[in-house]
């Protein structure tokens, strides 16, 4: 294997603590390194507001020594709790028992970060929302979705404080996306030991649905995993958040934005519609 | 047809509202366009943008203004443009933050086209200004601003300050001491303001010496130039307008030089000023969108009768200041500027001349790089040469380009000069077969090939001459030529020549072999031997 290691963005946000638990359950069962990242993002507006609109003599030079000073006064705290956040996670991931973890502190956005670092990245793991977004209406984070579609490699994104998954739901429509996300999860890389894997398809034609359950069952066939066959009817987003709820599913796997910018932008993308909308874990493949 | 000036103002507001209120869709479509954007671009920064982009407005009035007088047209055609410009700019520009609007640089440079043809030609040229600046940024254009070195900069920078302040000349000669007064009281309060405790860091300071100056002269009844003397303000909101011009050949022959000037120089500032706002922001602006944007801007000023303009350095600086970053501190000052000339102009009218001068002296200090002075004894002579010849060439022709390019070409004879200087031929003498070898090392080119010749003892009779360049670089065909001269010159000597290394040395010429950005060609023609 020459992808070996879990990427995991932490920001100090309550969610940050349980994706680090997550984190350390999956490196153990696959022997993977977990690598942290913490961004530091740079807005560049200034908070020295001055209204006095004249122009000074060489107001250029000092305006950018003022800039500039401001700038490193705030890069200079936020390296500093950035080291903090990586070093307490870098010290609970080795009281864990896992000796290997690499730490990465790095300027920019959380998906200009992960595009960087995508080389040597099997896995990538996320909160569902960010510190600086927690109060976001969607209870998404802002840079969610970009950073999703920044990597090609499976995305585990923390919704719920940790609990041992054991259930796993994988949400099957027969698109080569969720296709290819199958054959992934049957090669056991992810996740080594025995989970229970539901695999839900939902339709009106009943036909259709049982084809692709027993097609996806198929594909697993080779794997580990305890293999559970449902199929159901009606709205798709409703049936697959009530069966989450009543069998307690605590990862949804599925392809995920298969559709183009055009359809995510007039439709809204149903993956984020998805996240939104379901109260488990995801693991999102491309 | 007589409107009772009141009466009229009434109207224009009732109008202005009616706009705004029969407009929901652009307004809908405007905050789509905001939403849809990079965070950074609309509403990363609303509350510091949106203050940013008042203090800004209220500086561009007197300064539209002093630019109207300057072209010689009413004040009402530099507000429109700056009005129309900077709305338009904050969308189509490249530069986040940077404030477009009616400039000097451009304002300068339609003198005599308004004096001879009038306002409708001076229009005209504004559209094609603007048809050429978007041609402009199709071909890419903006990469030959890697030509313009520092000090061409500076020298731009400088040569600008002065020209404003020489522009203020009029209005300060021949008239009464009251104006010397108030031009003076005005540039204390805009330097002294800002250290009133509290207000003076809220209040503009070029705002409140407008206020002040308005109400003086006012009320003890100075007699002093006021605006209204200077021309039309805005009577109407601004309309869409073809140019009334004869669309002939013979128009395009008197506007085409205009516009040209207009398009280089507007899209040399506008360029300059994105670096500078890159520098101090520390963010990154799409040069090649700035050129079309400030040609869409342009052409939309021309067509609701206003005149061609450009970022503004001085303006754009004060906006970063003031905490502008975004689009939105463009939009915000470009429609603030309209609201308040369209609710104040009766309260304009009566604003003393003094008041702008005082302003426009205020930018002229901001822009004038007061540092280069200083480096003028630290910096290279070949530097300080290249920016104070830009200043004369500007100074003396009012075109910033003339400036610009002289600016470049004395840059880049000294730098054949220097480049010249990397070149030299040694040689030696072998007793045993009579053979003189020469080794050329460094650069042939045009400015080094009769240095090169200068090399070779043609008097000395030997049987046999090697000229080694291995070592050397042959940049264009003069090198090519100075070296078969020197051949044909010793063969009929009666030596025999033999020439070594000539392909390694011809590899320089780098019309034969593109280089391009290939680090191993480079690597082999500069560092490998």
């Amino acid at each position: 294997m020459i992808n070996k290691y879990i990427l995991v963005g932490i920001d100090g946000s309550s969610i940050s603590d349980s994706l680090l638990q997550y984190a350390i359950w999956l490196a153990k069962s696959n022997g993977m390194t977990i690598k942290l990242l913490h961004t530091i993002e740079h807005s560049h507006n200034t908070e020295n507001l001055h209204h006095e609109g004249n122009l000074t003599p060489n107001i250029r030079r000092e305006l950018l020594k003022e800039l500039s000073n401001e700038e490193r006064e705030k890069s200079k705290k936020l390296l500093a709790k950035g080291k903090e956040i990586l070093n307490s996670a870098k010290q609970s991931i080795i009281e864990a028992g896992l000796t290997d973890v690499v730490a990465k502190l790095r300027h920019g956005t959380l998906p200009e970060a992960i595009e960087d670092l995508s080389d040597e990245i099997a896995l990538v793991m996320l909160g569902s929302k960010g510190k600086d977004h927690q109060n976001n209406e969607s209870g998404l984070g802002f840079h969610l979705e970009n950073a999703i579609k920044s990597t090609t490699t499976p995305v585990f994104i923390a919704k719920k404080e940790f609990t041992q998954p054991k259930k796993v739901m994988f949400a099957y429509n027969g698109s080569p996306t969720s296709k290819r996300a199958l054959e992934m999860i049957s090669q056991d890389t992810i996740y080594k030991e025995p989970l229970e894997i539901h695999i839900v398809s939902v339709s009106n034609d009943q036909e259709l649905t049982k084809n692709l359950v027993t097609e996806a069952e198929n594909i697993l066939a080779n794997s580990s995993a305890t293999v559970i066959k449902k199929t159901l009817k009606g709205d798709t987003l409703q049936q697959l958040t009530n069966y989450q709820e009543k069998n307690k599913i605590d990862i949804t796997a599925m392809g995920a934005f298969s559709h183009g910018k055009l359809h995510g932008f007039f439709f809204g993308s149903f993956t984020t519609k998805m996240i939104q909308q379901s109260d488990t874990n995801f693991l999102l493949i491309r | 047809m007589h409107i009772n000036p009141i009466l009229n103002n009434v109207w224009l507001k009732f109008l202005f509202l009616k706009w705004m209120w029969y407009k929901p869709r652009l307004i809908f479509t405007i905050l789509i366009i905001m939403l849809l954007s990079p965070k950074t671009d609309w509403l990363g920064n609303i509350k510091g943008d949106i203050l940013a982009g008042i203090v800004v407005a209220l500086a561009l009035i007197p300064e539209a203004i002093a630019f109207s007088v300057i072209a010689g047209v009413d004040p009402k055609v530099g507000l429109y443009a700056s009005f129309a410009i900077a709305v338009m700019i904050a969308f189509v520009g490249g530069r986040a933050g940077m404030i477009s609007a009616a400039t000097a640089a451009t304002a300068l440079l339609m003198v005599t086209l308004v004096k001879q043809f009038g306002l409708q030609y001076l229009l005209a040229a504004s559209v094609l200004a603007g048809v050429l600046q978007i041609v402009a940024g199709y071909l890419n254009l903006h990469k030959f601003m890697s030509f313009v070195s520092k000090s061409v900069m500076t020298g731009f920078l400088n040569a600008l300050a002065i020209l404003i302040f020489m522009a203020q000349l009029p209005e300060l000669t021949d008239v009464t001491w009251q104006v010397y007064a108030l031009v003076a009281l005005g540039l204390g309060i805009i330097y002294l303001f800002p250290y009133v405790p509290y207000i003076g860091k809220i209040l503009p300071s070029p705002l409140v010496n407008i206020i002040s100056l308005t109400i003086l002269a006012y009320y003890l009844k100075i007699d002093v130039r006021t605006i209204n003397d200077m021309g039309d303000l805005p009577d109407t909101l601004p309309i869409f307008l073809w140019p009334d011009i004869p669309f002939t050949w013979e128009t395009l022959k008197i506007i085409f030089p205009y516009s040209a000037s207009i398009a280089i120089v507007g899209l040399l500032e506008s360029l300059m000023t994105a670096s500078v706002i890159d520098e101090l922001t520390d963010t990154e602006s799409d040069k090649k969108r700035e050129c079309k944007g400030q040609g869409i801007a342009n052409i939309g000023s021309g067509l609701i009768g206003g005149m061609a303009g450009c970022a503004m350095i001085g303006q754009s600086i004060i906006n970063v200041k003031s905490g502008g970053r975004g689009r939105l501190s463009t939009l915000v000052a470009g429609v603030f500027l309209l609201v308040l000339v369209v609710f104040l102009s009766d309260i304009l009218k009566i604003v003393p001349m003094a008041a702008l001068v005082a302003v426009m002296i205020m930018v002229s200090i901001g822009t004038f790089s007061w540092s280069s002075i200083k480096e003028l004894k630290t910096n290279p002579k070949n530097s300080s040469i290249v920016m104070i010849a830009t200043v004369i060439v500007v100074v003396y022709t009012h075109n910033l380009a003339f400036g610009v390019f002289t600016g470049i070409l004395i840059g880049s004879l000294f730098l054949a000069q220097k480049l010249s200087q990397f070149m030299y031929v040694k040689s030696n003498y072998t007793d045993e077969n009579d053979t003189r070898t020469y080794h050329v090392v460094g650069q042939v080119f045009f400015n080094s090939s009769d240095k090169f010749i200068s090399y070779f003892d043609f008097k000395e009779a030997v049987d046999k001459i090697v000229i080694n360049v291995k070592r050397a670089h042959f940049y264009d065909i003069t090198a090519v030529a100075a070296l078969d001269k020197v051949v044909i010159k010793l063969r009929r000597e009666g030596t025999d020549v033999t020439i070594v290394g000539l392909n390694s040395a011809s590899e320089t010429m780098l019309d034969k072999f593109a280089v391009h950005d290939n680090p191993d060609e480079i690597d082999k023609i500069m560092g490998g031997h």
